[in-house]
């Protein structure tokens, strides 16, 4: 990508898909630096924050969520349409979210344990990631993105260059910290080892787990992790329910939760976790 | 009160521990040492001896660890923590660079350094602080960063006095014992600890502390204490040649099978105290006007570690993993003189999928067999009439005219030859002739036999239980140590193999041994390749390859025709580590070896067996002589470069 010309601002829009809005929070949350990206950006439309609204094309378009309506297939399009750098935000849009569950169960007997009239809902059989329907540049996952990391794309944006996005285990953060694994110490379950860093290793910095919402890193070795987990003893529904989260229905967590999925159904009506998906 | 400390040994009470931490903290140090946290023993700084995890253990397991009460008052009773102390010497985050666009200045940061007390430093630990010094201070690039907070830390070392399932430092050479690199040494007792000075700098503190001489039981207890720490490891893993041994397995397919379980969460390598690769990440302003250059622990399993643009020199776990672990157990020795190991078990308790690099460097770098000690071969029957006698087993015909004599009921000197060596044959009424032994087996030997002469047309026409007389083993064998932990290429021609069969047999006896086996073997016919049913099952395993071309052959020959250095074409190993053994007519012989030399072999890993006329085989009768050597008991195995420019001259 070339370097903007100095006289002109970046034109940046935020829009959203299903999501709950708190990755685009982040960038209102950025506080100490909201100032000078709003100086050196044209923040032209981002109705979570303004109803001034001006439309595209857009330099950057931050996408929030997944695509789980007929509407908004359409509109992913459309913001596709405008948008010369599509960036997705979050884990609903770059790994359908925590809604990407149904993509395993019966879309119409959610709905109808939901919703009343589930005739008025239209919704998609399946919640998807955004990728799946148009090309993305550069994708921040998380949930919710990590404000660093944000910033780090926004420079990224000015200075032409390529965003430095670490591939690499959150465990390395928590190493770095000098945080103690929980996993291993206290017998914790942990995505960690399969998870994309960038968080600062959050949760094992709070005693609890990592559950996977940076997604999986790539190409890691989820499958290899579940085995370990199972060999370890822990009954098949606690490690679906670990993948099965956030970003499970980004691969190569997909086939973990397919596999375990299948093992756990296979355990019986008995087990307690398949009311859980519905 | 101490007065003259270095080399005496002296008696701190338990419950006079904080003297020495406060007269650490005197010196204005910031005083390290292991506290409890988070559910380990975790080194953080202490302001009192009552930090310490005092009445605490740890259990420690392949991907498990957990501390417990000890059910005792001592203060030093678990081993190493997640954390090493190269978190303090070379830490985890540091920023290197400061640039400004604007002036266009690159400034270094120089960070505040506190002077550091290291308190309850493990022998392995010691010894990774060593190792860590080598990497950043050994070479004509230095740390100065490392260097200003390393020369500043003092280092209380405490040998263990209990061992861990993961622990393996007595394999390693470091421990339990403390062999120096630290200013004081401690070693708990039942009472308080046995201290010694390492130091001048420990001296000084020793000096201030409330201790008295140690007692002889006190002393005797302090040994004890570290023996069993080192019975508890049980015996020693296997680790002499281990570099040779690991980088002559760079195609096992453990390789393969280790990186199906391996994360690549780059945990080993973190906890790892000496490991030192890092990765530079920038920190600017939004617009780049000013910048940080961050220096962070990377890992060499990360997928972007080895990529540049256009692709990935390791883009496979299996490459990723076996980097790690070639490089510490292996390349380290020839870049920092040591291992990079230190046996601290790190790797193995804080791997999450219970990776075990003892049991990897067991599979796929197994101990050698012992090394067969050097035989001492003597002749059979040293004077040129003295005859034993053997009985015929088997003949087998390889070709028309050549057949293989299989004998039993020799001579057991002969049973103790090595390969390369050859025997006198001879029948009553005919002349004897020297006859390289083509296989020995436990209880006989094969001669393989081209009838070309009187007395060996009348050796392959013996039938079974016929009786010859023979002298032997006589001459020099082949060196097959000289090929250990390289590509071992055997490359004969016509009626070269025979005397290069037994060196094949002992190759894949010893196979751990080689990166590599090869043999190349041409013939001037389909027909005239020998041992054809052997040839056949060879190139049917996994752990020889073998390549077979003949001069010329009919349409009903399915492999290559040309000379057999055209075999070297499909050769694709590091010939600068490749070590061959070459038989042949000597114009075969010559074409191989400047074929080779092309290729990169050094001249002084090229073996060559030398046939001459031969009337005694022991040196007396002069037929055999090749400038100053005798080839019957100078060779007939010689190393090139011992030769030299006899070789292959005509006339000599």
């Amino acid at each position: 990508m070339a370097p903007t010309a100095t006289h002109t601002r970046p034109r940046v829009a935020v829009a959203k898909l299903a999501s709950c809005d708190g990755c685009q929070l982040t960038l209102l949350d950025l506080e100490d630096e909201l100032l000078d990206v709003a100086e050196r950006f044209e923040i032209a439309d981002f109705p979570e924050a303004s109803s001034r609204r001006s439309p595209g094309p857009y330099d950057v378009v931050f996408v929030e969520g997944a695509v789980s309506t007929p509407e908004q297939a359409e509109q992913v399009q459309e913001l596709r349409r405008e948008a010369r750098l599509l960036v997705t935000i979050g884990a609903c849009a770059t790994a359908g979210g925590i809604q990407a569950l149904r993509n395993w169960a019966d879309h119409d007997a959610f709905r109808a344990a939901v919703y009343e009239h589930p005739e008025y809902v239209e919704s998609l059989a399946r919640a998807t990631p955004v990728s799946e329907h148009v090309h993305v540049d550069a994708e921040l996952r998380g949930c919710p993105i990590d404000p660093g990391q944000l910033l780090e794309l926004l420079t990224a944006v000015l200075l032409g260059r390529r965003p430095q996005i670490r591939d690499e285990a959150v465990c390395r953060e928590c190493k770095r910290k000098g945080l103690v694994c929980v996993e291993v110490a206290q017998g914790i379950a942990c995505l960690g080892p399969v998870t994309q860093s960038g968080c600062g290793a959050l949760c094992p910095a709070y005693g609890r787990g990592c559950y996977g919402c940076f997604g999986p890193r790539r190409p890691g070795n989820a499958k290899g992790w579940s085995r370990a987990l199972l060999a370890q003893g822990r009954p098949p529904e606690e490690v679906w329910r670990l993948f099965a989260g956030f970003t499970a229905y980004a691969e190569p967590f997909r086939a973990v939760v397919t596999e375990l999925g299948v093992a756990k159904a296979a355990a019986g009506p008995g087990s307690p976790d398949r009311a859980g998906t519905a | 009160m101490v007065t003259s400390s270095l080399g005496t040994q002296w008696f701190l009470a338990r419950s006079d521990l904080d003297s020495l931490v406060q007269a650490l903290r005197a010196d204005d140090r910031r005083v390290i040492g292991p506290t409890l946290a988070d559910g380990a023993i975790v080194y953080d700084e202490i302001t009192t001896a009552g930090e310490l995890p005092a009445g605490w253990t740890d259990e420690q397991a392949p991907g498990r660890y957990r501390v417990r009460p000890s059910g005792d008052d001592h203060v030093f009773d678990y081993t190493v923590g997640p954390t090493s102390w190269k978190r303090f010497t070379f830490p985890p985050l540091l920023p290197i660079t400061v640039a400004d666009r604007e002036g266009f200045t690159f400034a270094q940061p120089v960070p505040e350094i506190p002077p550091l007390a290291f308190l309850g430093v493990r022998a392995c630990e010691v010894a990774a602080l060593g190792i860590q010094d080598q990497v950043f201070l050994g070479g004509p690039f230095t740390d100065e960063d490392y260097r200003t907070r390393r020369g500043g830390a003092l280092v209380v070392a405490v040998q263990c006095t209990r061992a861990n399932a993961t622990c393996f430092c007595s394999s390693m050479g470091t421990g339990p014992e403390v062999h120096g690199g630290h200013d004081l040494l401690l070693t708990e007792v039942a009472e308080g600890f046995v201290v010694e000075a390492g130091s001048a700098r420990g001296s000084a503190v020793l000096e201030r502390l409330p201790a008295r001489q140690a007692t002889h039981a006190e002393m005797g207890a302090a040994v004890d204490g570290v023996d069993a720490c080192r019975s508890q490891m049980g015996e020693p893993l296997p680790m002499v040649g281990i570099q040779e041994r690991l980088l002559a397995q760079l195609d096992h397919p453990r390789w393969a099978e280790v990186a199906e379980r391996c994360l690549e969460c780059g945990n080993c390598t973190m906890s790892c105290p000496t490991c030192f690769c890092t990765a530079t990440v920038e920190r600017s302003d939004l617009d780049g006007t000013r910048s940080t250059s961050e220096r962070i622990w990377d890992s060499c399993f990360d997928a972007g570690f080895a990529r540049v643009a256009g692709g990935d020199f390791r883009s496979r776990s299996r490459d990723r993993y076996r980097q790690w672990l070639t490089h510490k157990f292996g390349t380290w020795w020839r870049q920092f003189g040591s291992s990079g190991c230190v046996g601290c078990g790190r790797c193995i308790t804080w791997c999450p999928v219970e990776i075990d690099v003892r049991e990897e460097l067991a599979a796929i770098a197994p101990p050698l067999p012992p090394a067969p000690e050097p035989v001492h071969v003597r002749p059979a029957a040293a004077a040129p009439g003295a005859y034993s006698v053997a009985r015929v087993e088997a003949v087998h015909f390889e070709t028309a005219d050549t057949a293989t004599l299989s004998l039993t009921e020799l001579d057991p000197a002969l049973l103790a030859g090595r390969p390369g060596q050859f025997a006198m044959v001879t029948l009553p009424a005919f002349s004897a002739v020297p006859i390289s032994i083509s296989r020995f087996r436990p209880d006989g030997i094969d001669l393989t036999i081209r009838a070309v002469g009187p007395t060996t047309t009348a050796l392959v026409n013996l039938n079974h239980g016929a009786r010859i007389g023979i002298r032997g083993p006589l001459g020099t064998s082949w060196p097959i140590e000289q090929a250990y932990g390289r590509h071992a290429v055997v490359v004969a021609g016509g009626v070269g193999l025979p005397p290069l069969r037994g060196l094949v047999d002992q190759l894949l006896a010893e196979r751990s041994r080689f990166s590599s086996v090869m043999l190349f073997y041409g013939a001037r016919t389909p027909a005239d390749l020998l041992f054809a049913d052997e040839l056949k099952a060879l190139g049917e395993r996994d752990d020889i390859s073998v390549a077979l071309t003949v001069d010329r052959a009919g349409p009903e020959w399915p492999g290559r025709v040309g000379v057999v250095t055209t075999l070297f074409d499909q050769v694709s190993c590091d010939c600068a580590r490749m070590t061959a053994f070459v038989v042949g007519p000597e114009r075969m012989m010559q074409a191989t070896i400047q074929t080779l030399i092309g290729r990169g072999v050094a001249r002084d890993r090229i073996f060559v067996s030398m046939e001459r006329h031969m009337e005694c085989g022991i040196g007396l009768c002069g037929h055999c002589q090749m400038g100053r050597f005798f080839i019957c008991k100078d060779g007939p195995v010689f190393r090139l470069t011992e030769i030299g420019d006899t070789f292959n001259r005509e006339g000599i």
